[in-house]
């Protein structure tokens, strides 16, 4: 516990969100191969039956696609003017999201609002509802909750993301203080390192391998290699060579890792012609076989919470019912003195159910 | 780097429940059932079908393991927020747990409720032994959120500090409290995470007499200098007057004028500082501490809501503090006196707090299984649990800013 090292292992994002390749490659393909059971299944169940079945996109269709629709939602997040740390949530709890639930099943346009949403309250940061809505033309509030509960499920309830940001102004004031460099060239690799993280690091699976400060390592060498060796000089000096190596190794997988979505492909990949060659097809592929139950999940969301309802009221007219019965012919019941209490208390206290006056 | 110099870890099943492994290793090897497809009388698309469906998701299974983990016992307290159930683990029934079942709110309709959201994401990365633990959340059918977490049968501090009666307690007593206190507030802090509501009655009292801070209701990670706080947190009694002057930047500090402010109600028993308004509070702080000025805390006339009365009282002194609370000797006083300066800049950090003499003076602080305790029983539990964080019970007027800014900020 006591090193910053140890704290990090404690945390939920390293507990339940880091991975090796191999093991996140070996979810992702459960995820997908479940799916595409559940939905045959249901495909053919239906009425008429749809036969034959659809192509089904495969583990790296939906990585491709995957990527489409964090670009989209980083677009919408900038739309709303959110901290890039937000933003940053927001697309780290969509890439989550969907290692243990595939685009197939949950449908990704609707979860990207979900996503921006719940990291705004994940973060502080008070959107309403309503407003947050009326940003985006032919979105409800009632969409942008209808996920909310299965995204939380989804994201095994860790709601805290580690970032590199605060790494990176900590870098920078270090070589400032270290005095080496002139301050042009501090200042174009603090901004390139921070356009870096702002997306390389949400297109690829950087943050499920690696901790936010090799993360924030690896960008600023894209950024300016000679800082990071300066730095890793500094930090790992009177230790030995072989295991300021160690992180360097480190540093340069994660790195390269980052290069294959540097911030540029955002234009001239993302935003132009070309991802939209592959994009498409992609795209109708998926809408050919999604799920056909969770297609609309206002609906799911709303035949779900009336079940709740209804197995409660259910239970609570049995606890109404056996008291009554219980106060009649005392003993015989088979229900405890407690029980008896707390259902009368309940009766007393009844405004519960309906919450507290206006 | 950051060593606490008192900190101890306990071992046992549940703690190691919370192990660094990640659990999704064995989900791979899960099986699932197929017979979960309705048969062929549906049209596209059904979502009672989605709904009645057995068969699962990765993720539904991974709740459902989570959830099968865990039995649920009796009912140990019910309210409008939530109730508390009794529950142990399946695997080794001695181990007991709270289950805290949160309850779907019909006044908010913006979705989960922010605080459980706090709640819920500060408990997960916060394990300390003087911190209450969150084994586990799973989500029930009926899309309840269930909150697996750390069985404390023996209530809380305020129960204990307020029955003059049969609990009679000393300066090592109080010493003992304050150490595992100001740990956890240093761990907090550590972990750039501010409480925003400590008082005795968020302080819970484990079975082996070890005091655990709970309701992180209204907690939230350090800010951005650039991010505006809300000022509208902490219960009254304990809030500091940065707080009352409506300052939005704010630090760990806020925290440790209440941890000072619990160090005082521990020696008088009764609350030191119980304002019945907002005006009032910052009257009587005045009156305890002294007049916050330009002299005493540069900068104070500028915050948005600074108001005191024109009689300026001047700075207490030691002797007024060592009339009130000599029980806790000239370093316990001393340390009183650091947690509530007025200026934040100028108060005490929990990480200094450690490393404060009063610790190592005597009388050295009682063994925790020493503690008195009192018999508080499964009652209380539910009823320290199931409270909305963030909230005390209302007739005794010391109510907390329960709405933080919904909206306010965009």
């Amino acid at each position: 516990m006591a090193t910053e090292d140890a704290r990090y292992r404690q945390s939920s994002q390293y507990r339940l969100w880091s991975f090796s390749p191999s093991h996140l490659q070996s979810l992702r393909e459960k995820t997908s191969s479940l799916a595409v059971s559940h939905i045959s299944n249901r495909l053919r169940a239906s009425s008429p039956p749809v036969d034959p079945l659809p192509d089904f996109l495969t583990p790296a269709d939906e990585a491709m696609l995957l990527n489409f629709y964090i670009v989209d939602l980083l677009r919408a997040a900038q739309f709303c003017d959110l901290p890039s740390e937000i933003q940053a949530t927001a697309a780290i709890f969509f890439r989550r999201f969907y290692v243990t639930n595939s685009l197939m099943t949950y449908p990704p346009r609707a979860l990207t609002m979900t996503c921006i949403f719940f990291a705004c309250k994940a973060e502080g940061l008070y959107y309403r509802l309503q407003k947050f809505a009326d940003k985006f033309p032919g979105i409800t509030g009632e969409e942008v909750l209808a996920a909310e509960y299965v995204l939380c499920q989804g994201l095994r309830f860790a709601f805290d993301v580690r970032h590199p940001y605060r790494a990176l102004e900590g870098a920078i004031m270090e070589l400032r203080r270290l005095g080496d460099f002139d301050e042009t060239r501090l200042a174009r690799a603090h901004q390139r390192t921070r356009d870096i993280l702002k997306f390389s690091p949400l297109l690829t699976d950087a943050y499920f391998h690696y901790t936010p400060s090799q993360i924030m390592f690896g960008a600023l060498s894209m950024a300016d290699e000679g800082l990071l060796q300066r730095l890793l000089r500094d930090a790992f000096s009177g230790q030995s060579e072989s295991s300021k190596n160690q992180v360097l190794e480190m540093v340069q997988s994660c790195r390269a890792m980052l290069e294959k979505e540097p911030p540029e492909r955002r234009t001239t990949y993302w935003d132009a012609s070309a991802s939209k060659e592959t994009m498409k097809p992609l795209n109708k592929k998926l809408k050919k076989c999604r799920d056909p139950d969770r297609v609309d999940l206002v609906a799911l969301q709303k035949a779900r919470r009336e079940q709740a309802l209804q197995k409660t009221k259910a239970k609570v007219a049995t606890k109404e019912d056996s008291d009554v019965f219980g106060a009649s012919n005392g003993v015989n019941n088979g229900m405890s003195k407690e029980d008896e209490r707390e259902a009368k208390r309940r009766r007393v206290a009844g405004g519960d159910m309906f919450g507290p006056p206006l | 780097m950051a060593v606490s110099p008192l900190i101890l870890h306990p071992a046992g099943a549940l703690q190691n429940a919370r192990s660094v492994s990640s659990p999704l290793k064995n989900a791979a090897s899960a099986q699932t059932s197929s017979n979960g497809t309705p048969l062929a009388t549906q049209v596209v698309p059904n979502v009672a079908a989605a709904v009645q469906s057995t068969s699962l998701d990765l993720a539904e299974q991974l709740n459902e393991d989570e959830k099968r983990k865990y039995v649920k016992g009796k009912k140990l307290g019910e309210g409008t927020y939530a109730n508390v159930y009794l529950g142990f683990l399946r695997s080794d029934p001695s181990q007991l747990v709270a289950i805290k079942k949160i309850k779907i709110q019909k006044e908010y309709t913006e979705g989960m409720a922010p605080d459980a959201v706090r709640e819920i994401k500060h408990l997960q990365e916060l394990s300390h032994p003087n911190i209450i633990t969150l084994h586990s959340v799973f989500s029930s059918k009926d899309q309840n959120l269930n909150l697996v977490l750390e069985y404390l049968p023996l209530g809380d501090l305020e129960m204990l500090i307020h029955d003059t009666e049969h609990i009679r307690y000393g300066a090592a007593d109080i010493k003992a409290w304050m150490g595992m206190l100001t740990r956890a507030i240093w761990f907090c802090h550590q972990n750039f995470v501010l409480h925003r509501d400590i008082k005795p009655n968020n302080l819970l009292i484990a079975a082996d007499g070890e005091v655990k801070l709970a309701d992180f209701g209204l907690a939230r990670s350090f800010s951005d200098p650039y991010r505006l706080m809300t000022s509208n947190v902490i219960t009254r009694w304990y809030r500091p007057p940065e707080l009352l002057f409506g300052a939005q930047h704010y630090s760990g500090a806020v925290d440790v004028w209440s941890v000072g402010l619990v160090l005082a109600e521990l020696v008088i028993r009764t609350p030191y500082i119980a304002g019945n308004s907002e005006i009032h509070q910052i009257q009587l702080i005045c009156q305890a501490v002294g007049t916050p000025t330009e002299e005493n805390w540069p900068g104070v006339t500028k915050l948005p809501d600074y108001t005191v009365d024109k009689e300026v009282v001047p700075l207490r002194g030691r002797d007024h503090y060592m009339a009130l609370f000599g029980t806790l000797g000239a370093e316990g006083v001393d340390l009183l006196m650091k947690t509530l300066s007025l200026d934040p800049k100028k108060r005490i950090i929990a990480r200094d707090m450690l490393k404060h003499d009063w610790w190592h003076k005597d009388p050295r602080p009682t063994r925790k299984q020493d503690l008195p305790k009192k018999s508080g029983g499964q009652a209380k539990v539910g009823d320290d649990l199931k409270r909305r964080p963030g909230v005390v019970d209302e007739e005794k007027g010391n109510k907390v800013a329960r709405k933080l800014d919904f909206g306010a900020t965009k």
